[in-house]
């Protein structure tokens, strides 16, 4: 029985243990602190933001705020025990909480939020997904905090593109669906109307998907790029069969049917995939510079979609990953190089302006009917944002 | 109003019942004079979690949500360890008392001392941070009404009253029963408290599969109903439990159960025998 030998010296161990352990709690809990001073009311003419929580109802007084230091005042106004989340865009990882909101107390949620798409919600009785809002942080262009640790903000950019991937992922797979569904089905009409908006949602993470080297081509092969003996699958080979050219001859409903198939069970295997990539600031940074070079080679051109003429659609969509990339890195870019964040910003802003100009409804103008002078000013301000978009990543990763 | 008592009453439980179980055994093995260091931890738990709320509250600096759950979760895992050398510094000890090994125990007894403290104050600690600032937020909010933190507060006052029937009614049960009891009931309250710690690192991130729910009974045992707040109080039972935290509190409370019960039913050691197998083999 050695157990019964020398109980004295295991005591003191784990007396030992135990000091060690809570006395190693204690800076953690000294070193995250964060701001208090916008929870004070006096003072600052941007006070807390108000949420009343009540049984039914959860209201944010505000729908945006600047970034920074954010504080939620919240009440619970209801008769349950009431919780708040500030969530991240996809809905599930939780920025900020505060618990046990007791009938008639407010209690502070004070968070330093970089900008971004979030969610707020209360949760009247502790169960549930809660009562939900969208909630915008814009860009303040003060630094989330004057010593935020660079690491840091950089693993958020990250978390945070890597949520805007699963979440273009999901919506690609639902739009694929029902594209293929429609196109199977020989509803010409409708696969063209679902055509280039679904594949919106591909073209935005478009590096992504390229990195695997075996789905992209499944996916997204043109005619012209075709090598010899390959097997022509993926939405281009739709494309072309839902906007023939002249003397095309159509494919067959099993054709159809067997393309529509292939679509939906490569882009699920897409998603399915996406969901362990890791990606790091260098691929956020890289992959943004790809879906420009993407747009300067494919879609200025008009080779992307050369029977439909949908290029705009993809040119909208590969900005749109861009920058969306570039924004999660802007925080710590901000500290960095603040100078090329201004700039990027600004060339941004100068070709999405441009882009507007050729927005027509929910969509774009089509490629065939741009003028070769438009064709030429969107070219130039590519050209113009690749440039600086090209010293991202060194500059974020370095 | 009920439902400020409710949130008081099951912070206060949360934090009662192994302070309410360590004070029993230390009572019912005779050993009263080592209370006072169990209410040193609990004295030093709520000076120390009152301080840092009314820091945090009003003062310059709050802490991040992470920071917050970190410790939580942290201090909830620590503290289950602890329970779990406590219970078996029990079982152990409980096995010899009668015996003539009684008062060598006892001054082993006093090397503990420092850890009975620790275990004290872990345990009204792990929650006390959190319950100061809601006490805080109501003792701000009785400005309007007086009713949310009289609420909170006859909540635990009535914890504490609880603890105290508990602990009178554990006095009067038979003594060998006692002591396994007492056991069991700590494993299983510890077993929670670790689920808990779990899902606390989980929301603050540290951990995975926060949205991995192992069963949902959320509409049956509604977190703000009585029933639901005293299964949180008392085992901290989440009506919507994850996967992890499911598999913590099996693979703790189960191995942990065994080997407790094993060391409780274990036959008395005849140490008589020993000496003579010795000297049987030697020659
Ligand atoms: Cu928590």
């Amino acid at each position: 029985m050695p157990g019964l030998t020398s109980p004295k010296i295991r005591r003191t161990a784990g007396a030992r243990l135990a000091v060690v352990a809570a006395t190693a709690v204690l800076p953690l809990a000294l070193a995250s602190c964060t701001d208090n001073a916008s929870a004070n009311p006096s003072g600052t003419t941007d006070g807390p933001i108000q949420v009343t929580s009540t049984d039914a109802d959860c209201k944010v007084s505000a729908a945006e705020a600047p970034s920074g230091n954010l504080t939620f005042a919240v009440k619970n106004d209801g008769a349950e025990v009431t919780e708040f989340y500030v969530l991240a865009e996809d809905g599930l990882r939780i920025v900020a909480e505060v618990e046990n909101i007791g009938p008639g107390i407010t209690r502070n949620l004070v968070l330093t939020a970089p900008a971004g798409k979030y969610i707020t919600a209360c949760k009247p009785g502790m169960k549930g997904d809660g009562i939900r809002a969208d909630f915008t942080v814009k860009d303040s262009g003060k630094q989330a905090t004057a010593d935020a640790d660079l690491q840091k903000l950089v693993d958020t950019g990250v978390t945070q593109y890597t949520a805007y991937v699963k979440d273009q992922t999901e919506q690609l797979v639902a739009g694929t669906k029902e594209f293929a569904a429609a196109y199977a089905a020989g509803d010409a009409a409708k696969a063209k109307s679902l055509y280039a908006a679904t594949r919106m949602h591909w073209e935005r993470i478009e590096p992504v998907a390229e990195s695997f080297g075996d789905l992209d081509p499944k996916l997204d092969a043109r005619e012209a790029d075709l090598e010899p003996g390959q097997k022509w699958t993926g939405w281009h080979r739709a494309e072309k069969d839902l906007f023939p050219p002249a003397g095309y001859k159509e494919l067959t409903a099993a054709e159809r049917a067997a393309i529509s198939k292939q679509l939906v069970a490569d882009t699920e295997e897409l998603s399915t995939r996406t969901r362990t990539v890791k990606l790091s600031a260098d691929k956020l940074g890289n992959g943004a510079k790809e879906l420009l070079d993407e747009v300067a080679r494919g879609k200025v051109t008009g080779e992307e979609e050369i029977w439909s003429h949908t290029d705009l659609w993809d040119f909208q969509a590969n900005v749109d990953g861009a920058r969306i990339a570039f924004e999660n890195l802007k925080p710590a870019l901000q500290q960095k190089d603040a100078a090329l964040a201004k700039d990027l910003d600004a060339k941004f802003s100068a070709l999405q302006a441009e882009l507007k100009n050729h927005a027509k409804g929910d969509g774009f103008a089509y490629y065939n009917e741009l003028s070769k002078d438009e064709v030429q000013q969107l070219s130039a301000l590519v050209d113009a944002l690749g440039e600086p978009l090209s010293k991202l990543t060194a500059a974020v990763v370095l | 109003m009920t439902a400020n008592f409710l949130i008081g009453l099951r912070e206060g439980l949360e934090a009662t019942l192994i302070v309410v179980l360590l004070m029993a055994y230390l009572t019912k093995s005779g050993r009263r004079a080592l209370l006072p260091r169990l209410w040193a931890g609990v004295g030093i738990a709520v000076a120390v979690s009152v301080g840092f709320g009314a820091l945090l509250t009003f003062g310059p600096r709050g802490l991040t949500f992470e920071a917050q759950e970190a410790i939580g979760g942290g201090l909830s895992i620590v503290a289950v360890g602890l329970v779990t050398w406590m219970v078996f510094w029990m079982a152990r000890t409980a096995r010899s008392l009668g015996s003539e090994l009684r008062s060598r125990v006892d001054g082993v007894a006093d090397g503990a001392a420092w850890g009975l403290v620790l275990v004290a104050a872990l345990a009204v600690g792990r929650e006390g941070l959190e319950t100061a600032l809601f006490l805080w937020a109501a003792a701000q909010a009785s400005g309007e009404s007086g009713t949310p933190l009289f609420g909170a507060l006859l909540g635990l006052a009535v914890a504490a009253g609880l603890g105290y029937l508990l602990h009178r009614g554990v006095l009067k049960v038979n003594l060998s029963l006692f002591f396994t009891w007492t056991g069991v009931a700590l494993v299983v309250i510890a077993g929670g408290v670790l689920a808990y710690g779990v899902h606390d690192l989980q929301e603050a991130g540290i951990l995975p599969g926060l949205h991995s729910l192992a069963f949902d009974v959320s509409t049956a045992v509604p977190p703000s109903s009585w029933y639901g707040t005293l299964l949180k109080g008392t085992l901290n039972f989440s009506p919507a439990t994850t996967w992890l935290e499911a598999a913590a509190w099996v693979l703790y409370a189960v191995p942990v159960m065994f080997f407790y019960l094993r060391a409780n039913f274990r036959p008395p050691l005849r140490r008589a025998e020993a000496p003579a197998t010795a000297a049987a083999v030697a020659s």
